[in-house]
């Protein structure tokens, strides 16, 4: 075997910034791996990506000490053009990589650069779209694609470069549960073809099927090894932020022999170790609609169609949500989340049927009323960040509405308390990080103090730190009496944290119960391209009422033979 | 949400090359500039509404429908203000419009519908890498021909950016619908920096993107989609030229289609 990648004592700082991004990052990676890179937010994924093909130093500019050798060629002395013969990089954001006007002109772009002829594009356009699963999609526009779809096309687009080397920096985080599949199992082929690969991801279910796995922690690489050997070390994890596989956690706090890193481990464990008895899920709340207090939203008959284009995007809901609730709404991108979401505060008003907040029709409301009693975080703090500092951003919404300055003063402080920024009133909102971004959008909602808050993907984007803070941040307030919504790809929080949670596929509600009730029936789930987390998939089988390694591990344990 | 102006419909006229079409649109705009008298003007419109549906590019037509009806209505309103005719129609202090000076205004509007239509009609059956490839066959140096294909490509995508922002300030309280002009300038602050930051982050990750993918803007490349000029396409260009030259000499030789002249 060659060496595919060397890294020599690599240190890179940023022209703007002091600290160094990367640190003496050392590394030897040989042909056909494949390396998965974990970390938290800031930890340096990125940089180290863009080391690989040359946009550090040569698109970035900074300090850069050390040597990053890909098959012998010191990549700083090249040009990012020269080295996409070698090294091919797909960014997180597809969007921004796609930019031709149908499929097949987006995977000739490359090949078109490298000057190519006419016949051999023509074959790599046939053999990588068919590659990544897109061969029929071949005219389509890209933005008319789905977010699986559109990753699948950006990684093939790279693909139709025949690089030796693929870096994939966090391609599923902003994709649904199904687009992820399909990205891995990409990820999968590409393997099996003998490239070296190496991706970025937040998920430990991915780091399970790497050759090596890779620990960063400020610009630091802090472990290599492989899978077990990382994966089984959960304090390890931790410090860098990470998700420990919950499988892994469950066994370890029982106190359980083994560490499995999937259900089939994990059931083969149990039955050949006699560690529990199956039970039968019994389900002791009620689900009845009764004596549950006043209602704050409904949906009646609830239709909208998209006016320009025709497209009925909700076919009929019929809702209630009550005060004091901590909802999910799961589904895949197209299901209707958004739309349904964006009829809780107004910004859409139904086709047909009627959307009522606290009995009145939303029609009835002027966007400022409606303001106080439903906020609404969209999914990108970038999207609505505009002021000079943190206090201006967060009191905007009272200034709107207008409050006078005194009031506006104390529920901005009450708000950054609720969201962990004190101290951060005068900062620049755009020098903070993108967690922190995500808690000022929070914040500059809560100010207002609606009874209602409306969250769209809270916690992508966010690394598994960030994303505890944010939910157990919802959780507090949820307590506090607010009725807390939010929309989610991530399996894991909806279980974790959310009391009832809400199926929607094409427009329709396909599920809508108690959590642990609608996580129970997978069956269902699949029909909405969903699978519960590994923990859940486990409790199911075990007939446990848990959702969190904690609830399993005192039940269980409470249980045990 | 699919806002660009490309409609996929394979029609001849989509199939010209892309050289033909920048020129016909060039013609036609000189076309466009030859009469001042709405008749004329209305014969010209008409010729470019046929176009239009001989490319099935009325559906942009409709879209577009306000701005359309706006540039005429307004020039129609605006333009007799500013011209002077023989027959006086209506006087109020030292406003005057004439006879001539209205049909001006509608010739005006017409006319400025008919660029828009025109350029409409481009968009509509040319693909974006067509028109770069067309303006690199026609000399245009690869960077500016490149700049100027993104630049088009990228304001659908800032306009559904500029949507979602807007609704996640009206979300906020913004209240974008009454208030005095000077306040209304004031709420245009909280849409138009998240956008310039949106389209600061999402130009550099585009030649992120665009490097990685061995983009360089001095070596040669391939065209995939390589324009060739058929028979079809001499065939309209030497149409669009006869007619030009048949119209120039209906208004310099004949002096028709003028309804004030010493104007264009």
């Amino acid at each position: 075997m060659s060496i595919a990648i060397s890294i020599e004592d690599l240190t890179f700082t940023y022209r703007e910034s002091e600290r160094p991004a990367l640190q003496n990052i050392q590394g030897l990676i040989e042909d056909g791996t494949f390396i998965v890179v974990m970390g938290h937010g800031g930890a340096g994924k990125s940089s180290l990506c863009c080391t690989l093909n040359g946009l550090i130093p040569n698109f970035f500019r900074g300090k850069y000490q050390g040597r990053v050798l890909v098959k012998g060629e010191e990549v700083a002395r090249h040009k990012v053009a020269e080295m996409s013969r070698i090294v091919g990089l797909v960014l997180q954001d597809f969007e921004a990589q796609l930019f031709s006007t149908n499929v097949e002109l987006e995977m000739a772009f490359g090949p078109e650069n490298h000057c190519l002829p006419r016949s051999e594009i023509e074959h790599r356009i046939q053999r990588y779209l068919a590659f990544v699963g897109l061969e029929r999609l071949r005219q389509r526009e890209p933005a008319t694609l789905s977010g699986g779809q559109k990753q699948r096309l950006a990684i093939g687009s790279v693909l139709a470069l025949e690089p030796k080397i693929l870096v994939m920096d966090e391609p599923t985080t902003d994709l649904d549960p199904q687009g992820r599949e399909e990205v891995l199992s990409i990820a999968g082929r590409i393997r099996e073809e003998g490239r070296m690969l190496l991706v970025v991801d937040h998920e430990p279910e991915t780091a399970v099927w790497a050759d090596q796995v890779w620990l960063m922690r400020d610009g630091q690489v802090v472990a290599q090894g492989s899978p077990t050997e990382i994966l089984l070390d959960v304090p390890l994890l931790k410090s860098c932020g990470i998700k420990p596989l919950p499988l892994v956690e469950l066994f370890q706090a029982i106190g359980w022999p083994g560490g499995p890193l999937t259900v089939e481990m994990a059931i083969d464990l149990i039955q050949k170790h006699n560690l529990a008895e199956h039970r039968k899920l019994k389900f002791t709340e009620a689900p009845s609609n009764h004596a549950k207090g006043t209602p704050m939203l409904r949906a009646d008959a609830l239709k909208y169609i998209y006016p320009t284009y025709q497209v009925e995007v909700l076919r009929g809901i019929d809702l209630c949500v009550w005060e004091g609730e901590f909802i999910a709404i799961l589904g895949q991108n197209g299901s209707g989340k958004t739309t349904l979401a964006k009829h809780f505060n107004g910004l859409l008003k139904p086709t047909s049927g009627r959307m009522l907040v606290r009995g009145r029709p939303t029609t009835n409301y002027s966007h400022r009323d409606l303001a106080r009693l439903v906020g609404y975080v969209f999914q990108n703090p970038d999207h609505q960040i505009f002021s000079k500092t943190v206090k201006e951003e967060v009191g905007f919404s009272l200034k709107m509405l207008g409050e006078d300055p005194k009031t506006v003063e104390k529920r901005v402080t009450e708000a950054l308390e609720v969201v962990g920024l004190q101290g951060y009133e005068e900062k620049v909102p755009f020098t903070l990080t993108k967690g922190e971004r995500q808690c000022v959008a929070v914040a500059s909602v809560l100010a207002v103090q609606p009874q209602v808050i409306i969250l769209d993907e809270p916690t992508t984007g966010l690394d598994y730190r960030h994303q505890r803070n944010m939910m157990e941040m919802l959780k507090s307030l949820n307590k506090s009496g607010h009725t807390v919504i939010i929309i989610t790809h991530s399996m894991w929080v909806a279980a974790e944290y959310t009391k009832r949670t809400i199926v929607l596929k094409d427009g329709c509600i396909l599920s809508d119960g108690p959590t642990r009730l609608v996580f129970a029936d997978e069956a269902l789930l699949a029909r909405a391209s969903l699978r519960p987390s590994l923990l859940v998939q486990l409790s199911n089988w075990l007939g446990t009422q848990g959702l969190t390694v904690d609830q399993m591990v005192q039940e269980l344990k409470g249980n045990e033979i | 949400m699919n806002i660009f102006l490309y409609l996929d419909k394979g029609t001849w006229i989509h199939h010209l090359d892309p050289r033909t079409k920048i020129i016909s649109l060039l013609i036609i705009f000189v076309i466009c500039l030859c009469f001042n008298h709405p008749l004329y003007m209305s014969a010209i419109s008409l010729g470019v509404m046929l176009i239009a549906i001989s490319a099935k590019a009325l559906l942009n037509f409709w879209r577009l429908r306000f701005i359309l009806i706006l540039l005429i209505v307004f020039s129609t309103v605006m333009w007799p203000f500013f011209t002077k005719g023989a027959t006086p129609l209506w006087s109020w202090g030292p406003l005057h419009v004439s006879r001539e000076s209205l049909l001006y205004g509608i010739a005006m509007g017409l006319r400025l519908a008919t660029f828009v239509g025109a350029g409409l009609i481009f968009l509509s059956t040319t693909r974006n890498e067509e028109l770069t490839n067309g303006l690199i066959l026609m000399g245009v140096p690869y960077p500016i021909a490149f700049a100027l294909s993104t630049a088009l490509r990228l304001v659908p995508t800032f306009a559904g950016a500029g949507a979602t922002i807007i609704q996640a300030q009206v979300s906020r309280g913004l209240d974008l619908e009454s208030g005095s002009l000077f306040s209304r300038i004031g709420k245009f602050i909280p849409q138009a920096v998240p956008l310039f930051i949106y389209a600061i982050r999402h130009t550099n990750l585009l030649a992120m993107a665009l490097e990685s993918k061995g983009f360089s803007p001095e070596s040669k490349r391939t065209l995939y989609y390589e324009p060739q000029m058929h028979k079809v396409d001499y065939a309209v260009l030497i149409l669009l030229v006869a007619i030009l030259i048949i119209l120039l000499y209906i208004r310099l030789g004949l002096g028709l289609g003028v309804i004030i002249t010493g104007h264009m």
